[in-house]
Parts: C-alpha cells; structure tokens; sequence
C-alpha cells in the first residue's frame, strides 16, 4: 500500500475533528447574511440578533473573523459535565456522552472560550472525564477476546485511539486460539 | 503469525530449530547431523529447522520434543508470573515466540495443542495491559523521554517478542497522536 504507514491503522484526529465539523451548533451573528448554497447544504439567512444553525466549521469560521457568538450545547456546562464525572466514576460502565463531545469541546473551548461559562473549569471536568474513562478502557482490555469486545457508550475518540492495538492484538488472539472444531486438513503450513 | 505463503513474519517465525528424533534410516543424509556420518541412522536426535522438520513429521519419518521456548520450565514460570518471563531470550532478538508456538501447535496432536493454545492465550492477555500501560506512558514522556522507569518495567521492555513489540509501537504512535491532538489550536486557522 502506498499510504503512509501512521495512516493505514486508523483515522487521524484531526480527520475526527473534521467529520465532528459538520454537525449544526446555534450561533448568535453579529453580521447579516442572506440564506447562501453551500456544497453540504444551505444555510442562514442570518439576522443579527436572532439565534442560527450552522455547521460548526462555519462557526469558527465565522468567530475567527469576530463575526458571531457560539452557543455551546447544552452538555458542554459545568453542572452537566460534573454530573457525568460523578457517575463516570461511580459506575462501572462508561456514561452516555455524545458520540463526538471530545471533538466538538475542543473545538469550542479552543475558538471560543469566551462563549463558554468557565472554560477553565469544564476543560479540567473534561480531562478528568477523560482520565476516568481511559482507566475504564484500559480494563476492558483485560477482558478482549478473539472474537468480541463490547464496550458500550465509547466516543469516537476513544475508539479510534485504542482501533489500532485492539485490531492487532485480536488478531494475534485469532491465530493462537484453537477452535473445537478439528482443525483443517494438516497441509495448510505448505 | 499469518498462514499465507508470502508473509514474512510467518518465515521468520519458522527460523527455530526444533530436536527431531528419526524413526527411520535415511541414506547419504548424514551431512545434516553436521558430522561424518554417511546415512542417518533411526534414533538419531538432531535438531533441524522447522521448515525442514515438517514434511518429516508429517510423513512419520520423524518424532520431535517440544522446544525449550516452550518447555515445562517455562510454562511453569509463566504460570507463576507471564510478565517477568522474557520471551525474546527465549526465541532470540527479534524472535516471534507467539508465531513459533503457533506452528508447534499444528504439529501437535489435540490434546496438548489445546495445552499450548491456552498457554499462548493466557500469556499473550497477562501481558498485554503491562505492554499498552508502558506504551501509553512512553508516549505521554514525548521523543526524549528516557526509560528511567525501574528495573521491571525495562526488564519487561526487553522481553518482549517480535508481535509485542509490534503491539508497543502500535499504541505508542496511536496514544502520542491522540495526545498531539489534544494539545494542538486551530486559532491560527482562518
């Protein structure tokens, strides 16, 4: 394969955090804007005071150029994530978050930390968060198979940071497994 | 550790010598015994290399003991503790102790292929969250971190074999991007 070898295992963050880009988050703008075509989809109009959706790639677009105010989403506050680090450190499974929140928070609290209430305090609950599951991750390694691993509820980023050993040590698994089955006939080694 | 014809790991991991103990004459085959013997008489034990040893296991020329990386010594001290036990002494610098076992286990009957492949499997999970645990916190320590970390976890290190050194180097480079990512703005970004 002529792909790069860091690359033939699995996505790249920032490749994360461009998919991530294309879900709507609310805007307040400061500039008008007459409903526009673009290649995913129209959007706008955009009426100064008035609240818009848009994707989040034109969001901070749009707030690099001090033309807008995010809203963050409802599950990037303090009371929210604190009540998700208590249970994510309570329970034994992971706790539901959104699919891509590690992607979407970091681009928020990165272009706009002045949107958001307490940046400094949900960046520390994220770590934490973060830390908690990756510990939890980490035992479910101990379980894996050659067959199966189900860990429920894991975010995208946390899938595709542990794909590339996961992938490979179920594959060693599969190899020295022996299935109950009689084993096919001898002359495979040749 | 795959079957198929071109895999290069699956070549190295036939680069052992296992101890065959002929069950018949063999004329004019004596120069592999290394000696001066003309013919190969039955009973003689030699050790010869797996490719070799195959066909003659297979077509009932030959007997062979189970190798030393695989040894009653071994199992039991990998019973005892599998994450102290150095597997690349046992199979040489670079050696795929996991790959070599896996073909001693074609070679062998069910009831102590069954054997072998739990002890593979037992072993391969022992070791494996000491093995991510360490590449995870040698990605944390960035390209000069120095491998101060006891005399364990370096007496770990340089045990592994060729597939977890493999399985290092994957969630080593998975881990650092991740964090890489983490860490990076896109506030320059316009």
């Amino acid at each position: 394969m002529a792909l790069p070898v860091p690359l033939r295992t699995s996505v790249t963050p920032p490749e994360l955090e461009l998919i991530a880009s294309e879900q709507l988050v609310e805007i307040i703008p400061l500039i008008a804007m007459e409903r526009t075509a673009f290649i995913s989809g129209p959007y706008g109009p955009l009426r100064p005071p008035t609240k818009a959706k848009v994707p989040i790639w034109m969001a901070t677009n749009l707030k690099l150029k001090k033309k807008c105010h995010i809203v963050p989403p409802s599950w990037l506050s303090v009371d929210f994530l604190q009540e998700r680090l208590a249970l994510e450190t309570s329970k034994a499974e992971f706790s539901q978050l959104p699919f891509r929140f590690a992607e979407v928070a970091k681009i928020i609290l990165d272009i706009a930390p002045d949107d958001v209430e307490n940046p400094d305090k949900i960046r520390y609950l994220l770590k934490d968060i973060r830390q908690a599951r990756q510990a939890k991750s980490r035992e479910g390694l101990q379980m894996i198979d050659h067959n199966e691993l189900s860990l429920a509820n894991l975010c995208s980023m946390e899938i595709n940071e542990i794909r590339p050993f996961f992938v490979r040590a179920m594959g060693v698994l599969t190899h020295i497994t022996r299935e109950a089955a009689p084993a096919e006939p001898q002359f495979d080694g040749f | 550790m795959e079957d198929e014809y071109y895999s290069v790991e699956s070549i190295l991991a036939e680069n052992q010598k296992i101890q065959c103990t002929f069950k018949i004459d063999i004329p004019d085959m004596g120069h592999l015994e290394g000696g001066n013997e003309r013919d190969i008489k039955a009973n003689n034990k030699i050790p010869l290399p797996l490719w070799m040893a195959y066909i003659l296991i297979y077509s009932d020329y030959a007997d062979f003991t189970i190798p030393a990386p695989f040894s009653a010594k071994v199992r039991n001290a990998l019973n005892a503790e599998a994450k102290s036990v150095r597997l690349s002494g046992l199979v040489g610098a670079g050696g795929l102790w996991y790959g070599f076992g896996k073909i001693i286990m074609k070679l062998l009957a069910d009831a102590p292929a069954n054997e072998m492949s739990n002890i593979l499997t037992k072993t391969f999970k022992n070791r494996l969250s000491e093995l991510i645990d360490q590449a995870q916190h040698f990605a944390a320590l960035g390209p000069a971190g120095g491998g101060q970390s006891g005399d364990v976890a370096q007496n770990f290190r340089e045990g592994l074999d060729g597939t977890e050194r493999e399985l290092f180097s994957l969630a080593q480079d998975s881990a650092k991007r991740t964090k890489q990512w983490y860490e990076s703005t896109d506030r320059g970004r316009r």
